[in-house]
């Protein structure tokens, strides 16, 4: 087991984001995270990744307790994850991004700089390695980001939303990344909007709906699930409408 | 122009830079101007210490005074109570300096922005009311240090070339250090933590240590600072080694010059400290606060039209345009 997250919940004052909510995920599995707007996704995936500290839950990775442990502890046990709204650091070159993930795992800026390289060419960043990461535009920002996290060499990658905002084409190629990093054996956790991308990519979806996982299982399943309908569509939908041709 | 050129012209331009911060005190004799020369320095020291945990680490402390002003009152207060050599005060200084970091460090780092440097406001200002209140620091007259060498170890000279020297050797430590730091991993998270603190802790950056340990480098060589000036000028009071003037010196010097870069702090000092003596000398008694509104005027400009300051200018703006030339 990767990662066990059980019953975690999460209370801003008196409003429950989260209401236990559990997960498991196995060793080189793709899960798929949807759900409506402001069903709870984003909190879970802050409860699993550190940003967040449960309200009450537990939240083991590698037989860790890590709950209310800090985010750069996360990493150094193995995690990594981008963020919904890409966060490169600006003023540093594209290649410099990628090297402050590198040295977690290689202290020396040499080594670093080499292993940063390497994982440049694999995201496709190679040709863009000097210029400040400002320059990118969002599709390469988005790129910069699992190539910096995937310096940290993880165990699990968590995306939010990595492939919001980018055109058909763009959401092809990031697909072809995102299984890339699969065959290097990294699990990953995928929060997404984009139903084709889930579809595509996860071997297993669970469903968000006012803080509580409504469903889980094979995406083909959960799309045609009653209570998934109901949460994005409203309950009086016709079943005629459904969008998920999965 | 070809950068070949370019690197030629900038080699040559180091160089030159080199010998004539090294000839200055044995060519200019007259005293006033050779004057200038060690406050330049001592300016450019203590910016640099603050340009590690400022500028690189993006950690405004506006409370430096509280290091600097240590290292100048320990040298002095260990003459004036117990007749102790001045210069034994130096590396105390330092040590304590770290110390006051860690402890300053710690909590305030909990801050972010505007509210770290509040804190550290606060903290340099509780010291300067502590030690204008306590006689064994000299309370509100300030302490001496000694008129006339009594060994080597004091340190007393009248002419300015000695301390102007040891000025020297000083800035080449601080930048040194510097520029060790901006090679190795230390460098590369500092600025990552600038960048986006959130985005560096989930690369396993851990911030908090990090900004520590820069502030405690950065505490050491402020200290220092103080310490070369306390010998030099022999005399310290609240005012001029503990008030908030003096961090804001340290701010506007770096952020002149360009924040977070090797050279920026030592161009900044370069600039502004001749700059503040002539406007002394030139308006006299009567222009005291000038100095406050020459600060103000040149945080306007810069945040205004160049936030990255001299340096970025000169790699953004200007080199492109002889590039092209």
């Amino acid at each position: 087991m990767l990662l066990r997250a059980e019953g975690i919940s999460m209370n801003f004052g008196g409003f429950t984001a989260v209401a236990g909510a559990s997960l498991e995920i196995e060793p080189g599995e793709i899960v798929g995270i949807i759900g409506p707007n402001g069903a709870g996704k984003s909190t879970f995936f802050g409860c699993l990744v550190g940003d967040l500290k449960a309200t009450a839950g537990q939240v083991r990775f590698l037989d860790h307790e890590v709950t209310h442990r800090s985010p750069e502890h996360h990493a150094r046990l193995g995690m990594a994850r981008t963020f919904q709204v890409p966060q490169t650091f600006e003023d540093l070159t594209v290649l410099e991004n990628v090297m402050v993930g590198a040295l977690l795992r290689h202290p020396r800026a040499a080594e670093a700089r080499r292993f940063a390289q390497g994982l440049l060419e694999f995201a496709g960043l190679a040709g863009a390695a000097a210029n400040k990461a400002g320059s990118l535009g969002t599709p390469g920002r988005k790129r910069l980001e699992i190539a910096r996290a995937l310096a940290t060499e993880p165990k699990l990658l968590l995306l939010d939303e990595a492939l919001a905002g980018l055109t058909p084409t763009e959401i092809h190629t990031a697909i072809e990344l995102v299984r890339a990093i699969h065959a290097r054996g990294i699990a990953l956790v995928i929060i997404e909007h984009i139903m084709e991308v889930i579809v595509t990519l996860a071997q297993r979806v669970i469903v968000f709906n006012q803080g509580k996982i409504i469903a889980g299982g094979l995406p083909g399943n959960v799309m045609r699930d009653e209570q998934v309908v109901a949460a994005y569509l409203g309950s009086h939908g016709r079943r005629a409408r459904v969008p998920f041709d999965a | 122009m070809r950068p070949s050129t370019l690197a030629r012209l900038r080699a040559a331009a180091a160089c030159a830079g080199f010998v004539a911060l090294c000839a200055y005190p044995i060519a200019v004799t007259n005293p006033y101007y050779a004057r200038i020369g060690g406050l330049v320095l001592l300016s450019a020291i203590s910016a640099s210490a603050w340009n590690i945990v400022g500028g690189y680490a993006g950690q405004v402390s506006i409370g430096h005074s509280m290091f600097f002003g240590l290292g100048a009152y320990l040298p002095l207060v260990l003459y004036s109570n117990w007749q102790l050599p001045p210069t034994l005060g130096v590396p105390m200084g330092i040590l304590l300096a770290v110390f006051l970091a860690v402890l300053v460090g710690f909590p305030a780092f909990r801050l972010q922005g505007h509210y770290f440097s509040m804190a550290t406001i606060a903290v340099a200002e509780l010291i300067r009311l502590l030690v204008s209140n306590w006689d064994l620091f000299g309370a509100a007259i300030g302490v001496r240090g000694p008129a006339v060498s009594r060994t080597v170890w004091d340190f007393a000279f009248r002419s300015v070339v000695p301390y102007y020297y040891l000025f020297l050797a000083g800035l080449a430590a601080v930048l040194g250090t510097t520029r060790l730091i901006e090679r190795s991993r230390m460098g590369y998270y500092l600025r990552a933590i600038k960048s986006g603190e959130g985005a560096a802790r989930s690369l396993g950056v851990p911030s908090r240590r990090y900004k520590l340990y820069a502030l405690m480098v950065s505490a050491a060589f402020a200290s220092l600072a103080g310490s070369f000036y306390a010998l030099w000028i022999g005399f310290a009071d609240t005012s001029s080694t503990l008030g908030i003037l003096v961090s804001v010196e340290m701010v506007i010097v770096t952020a002149l010059g360009g924040a977070g870069t090797l050279y920026g702090p030592l161009i900044g000092a370069l600039i502004l400290i001749p700059l503040q003596n002539f406007s002394n000398v030139l308006f006299g008694a009567g222009g005291t606060g000038l100095t406050f509104l020459m600060y103000g005027g040149i945080i306007v400009i810069i945040s205004r039209f160049e936030p990255g300051g001299l340096v970025h200018l000169w790699q953004h703006r200007l080199r492109p345009l002889i590039r092209s030339a």
